[in-house]
């Protein structure tokens, strides 16, 4: 007990000025800098760029489709993680560890080496079709390359860490024995998860739901390597609009609907969660 | 112009900090009067740095530093260090140097100066030097040989119905993707080159129909290339001689067909930049460059055809039918953004 009710020292704040630094510098002043330039036309101050970018229906379209992978990443990486992180969490010993290797090596290869290795995975005939083909699932060789379907897959793969992690590192504080006493106070098995296990991982899913949303919402490089060109979401308007438009006032709005956008869904997770606990 | 200027100092702080920080060697050349810091495609670096320079260092006695990176990207850099240049010599694709030109970023070339210069074909040579093509790679089909055994004909393979899922197109972005616009103007409209590159709704109302055959579009070329010589695809459009030819070369599975309709000029030029040091080096180097010598590697090595009329071209050279269209260039440039977005939203 020495020592763990005494106060921190009141000057102790001052080890944070060096992160807060570097975060004002490397995140802050950019950020301000990307809003000042889409705010800024031709005659000064002005609203131009944006009246111009989100009144183009096609930009809707981007806008759309980048919600939807971001969607549907992070809900496929919820289905498959969750599970996988109560599985994890459950081994003990060598099992666990070498789980964990499985789950945390590909994160030290680069995502262009993962998406570019989906690209050989996913042809014709690739490793993907020959199992479909082997196990009689399919007679013949899909078509998943620069497909929406073949992108989900290669992404939900990239991403699942992202999601299993935040939550196995909650799950495995969970006491067990709490669904042994909801057990014996007469709660059923789906009763007891609902009640008692959900709420107490929910942590862990906002962290993991807000990790694999900004990173789908934001993915430039794998949707760019499994779907081409043709696929343009709001990081490859941002890409198109400063390298090759020469526009910077284009990608600069473009970059402050794609931060609105990734903000207002993990601040709006969050605060649903927060509702969801406090609900009795 | 508040605006201007905010945007120029923003993007040129980027490129001199991705200078100074990814290349000390072009800081190293500013106090070394051998060194001549040369920019160009990062692409070209491996045959460049092989073959080509060692002979004209060994000719001139400098030392050539080569910048490789995108043609847009050496542009930002010559805006960036528009007042003390660190690069004296460029090699960009002709629609970047008309916008250098236009923007007062490069230096005439002058027979005085760079006597092979007399020797170039006149189309070849730009607003009276302001750059010259020191080569040309022609343009047209590439396809897996494997797939298509019997090559290519006409451009109206990308359209045919067998080839549905198998064709690859170059994005709008990348300069060989003009091709395809252009092809499908003349298909559609039944003009020549020279006047189809003007038809720009017709163009697009033909690449509509091409959207079933359509595998991707690249704006990544190695990635595109790959999955043609895997026979993931069967044609690729707008593909060049010193790309394909250099893969067919090394043993892929890959030809480059001449189509009937035509073949197109991929435009390398060559340039010196306005008030770049070691200016008479750089004379040196370009008159290197334009030279016979030179023009017969580069033919050898990547496959194209040599601008000096008095270049004789490599045994076993195969020339191919036509002379390769150049398109006006002013004309794409004007358009270029209204383009990619139209071609963004056809394509997607």
């Amino acid at each position: 007990m020495r020592g763990a009710a005494r106060l921190p020292s009141p000057g102790i704040g001052w080890l944070a000025l060096p992160a807060c630094a570097v975060a004002a510098l490397l995140f802050a002043l950019p950020l301000l800098l990307l809003l000042a330039v889409s705010l800024h036309g031709d005659g000064g101050w002005t609203l131009r760029g944006y009246a111009r970018f989100l009144g183009a229906a096609y930009s809707w379209q981007v806008i759309g489709r980048t919600l939807a992978l971001a969607f549907w990443t992070t809900l496929i990486c919820l289905a498959l993680g969750y599970p996988a992180a109560f599985a994890l969490a459950r081994t003990r010993g060598a099992v666990q560890s070498l789980l964990i290797a499985a789950l945390l090596l590909p994160l030290s290869l680069s995502v262009i080496v993962k998406a570019f290795g989906w690209t050989v995975l996913l042809r014709g005939n690739g490793v993907v079709n020959r199992l479909l083909m082997a196990s009689g699932l399919t007679d013949a060789p899909l078509r998943l390359l620069f497909t929406e379907a073949g992108l989900l897959i290669g992404i939900t793969n990239i991403f699942l860490p992202f999601m299993i992690l935040p939550i196995f590192t909650v799950v495995r504080q969970i006491d067990p024995r709490l669904g042994d006493a909801a057990t014996t106070l007469g709660g059923g098995p789906w009763h007891n998860f609902v009640r008692v296990t959900l709420p107490l991982t929910l942590p862990g899913v906002v962290a993991g739901v807000t990790l694999v949303f900004s990173l789908s919402i934001a993915a430039y490089v794998i949707p760019n390597l499994l779907m081409g060109d043709r696929y343009q979401t709001l990081s490859t308007t941002i890409a198109t609009a400063f390298l090759y438009l020469q526009d910077p006032q284009r990608g600069s709005v473009a970059g402050v609907v794609l931060l609105a956008l990734s903000l207002a869904v993990v601040v709006g997770s969050a605060w649903l969660a927060r509702r969801a606990r406090a609900t009795p | 112009m508040a605006h201007a200027l905010s945007r120029r100092s923003l993007l040129g702080a980027t490129a001199a900090g991705t200078a100074l920080a990814g290349f000390p060697a072009l800081l190293r050349a500013q106090g070394t009067p051998r060194d001549l810091v040369v920019g160009g495609a990062a692409g070209m670096a491996g045959y460049m740095k092989e073959f080509v320079f060692p002979v004209i260092e060994k000719q001139t006695g400098m030392r050539i530093i080569f910048d490789g990176t995108r043609s847009l990207v050496n542009l930002e850099k010559l805006r960036a260090d528009r007042a003390s240049p660190r690069m004296s010599v460029v090699l960009m694709d002709d629609p970047i140097m008309q916008i250098a030109r236009d923007e007062g970023l490069l230096a005439p070339l002058t027979t005085g100066a760079t006597p092979n210069l007399a020797k170039i074909r006149p189309d070849a040579v730009h607003f009276e030097g302001a750059w010259v093509n020191y080569q040309t790679p022609w343009a047209g089909i590439a396809y897996n040989k494997e797939l298509l055994p019997k090559g290519v004909d006409s451009y109206q393979a990308l359209w045919a119905a067998g080839q549905k899922g198998r064709v690859i197109l170059p994005s709008l972005q990348n300069t060989e993707g003009l091709w395809t616009l252009i092809v499908a103007a003349h298909l559609e409209t039944g003009k020549p080159f020279a006047e189809a590159q003007y038809e720009v709704d017709a163009a697009f109302r033909k690449l509509a129909t091409l959207k079933p055959n359509v595998l991707t579009v690249y704006t990544n070329q190695p990635q595109a290339e790959n999955l043609l010589e895997s026979g993931e695809a069967a044609l690729m459009a707008g593909q060049f001689s010193s790309y394909t030819l250099i893969r067919a070369a090394g043993g892929a599975p890959v030809g480059l067909a001449a189509p009937k309709e035509g073949i197109f000029a991929m435009p390398s030029g060559i340039c010196k930049v306005k008030g770049a040091p070691n200016e008479a080096m750089a004379d040196a180097f370009i008159d290197a460059f334009l030279g016979s010598t030179i023009q017969r590697i580069l033919a050898e090595k990547s496959f194209i055809l040599p601008t000096n009329t008095e270049t004789s071209l490599p045994d076993g050279f195969t020339r191919p039918a036509g002379t390769p269209f150049a398109p006006d260039w002013a004309h794409v440039n004007r358009n270029r953004e209204a383009w990619i977005q139209r071609w963004n939203q056809l394509m997607g």
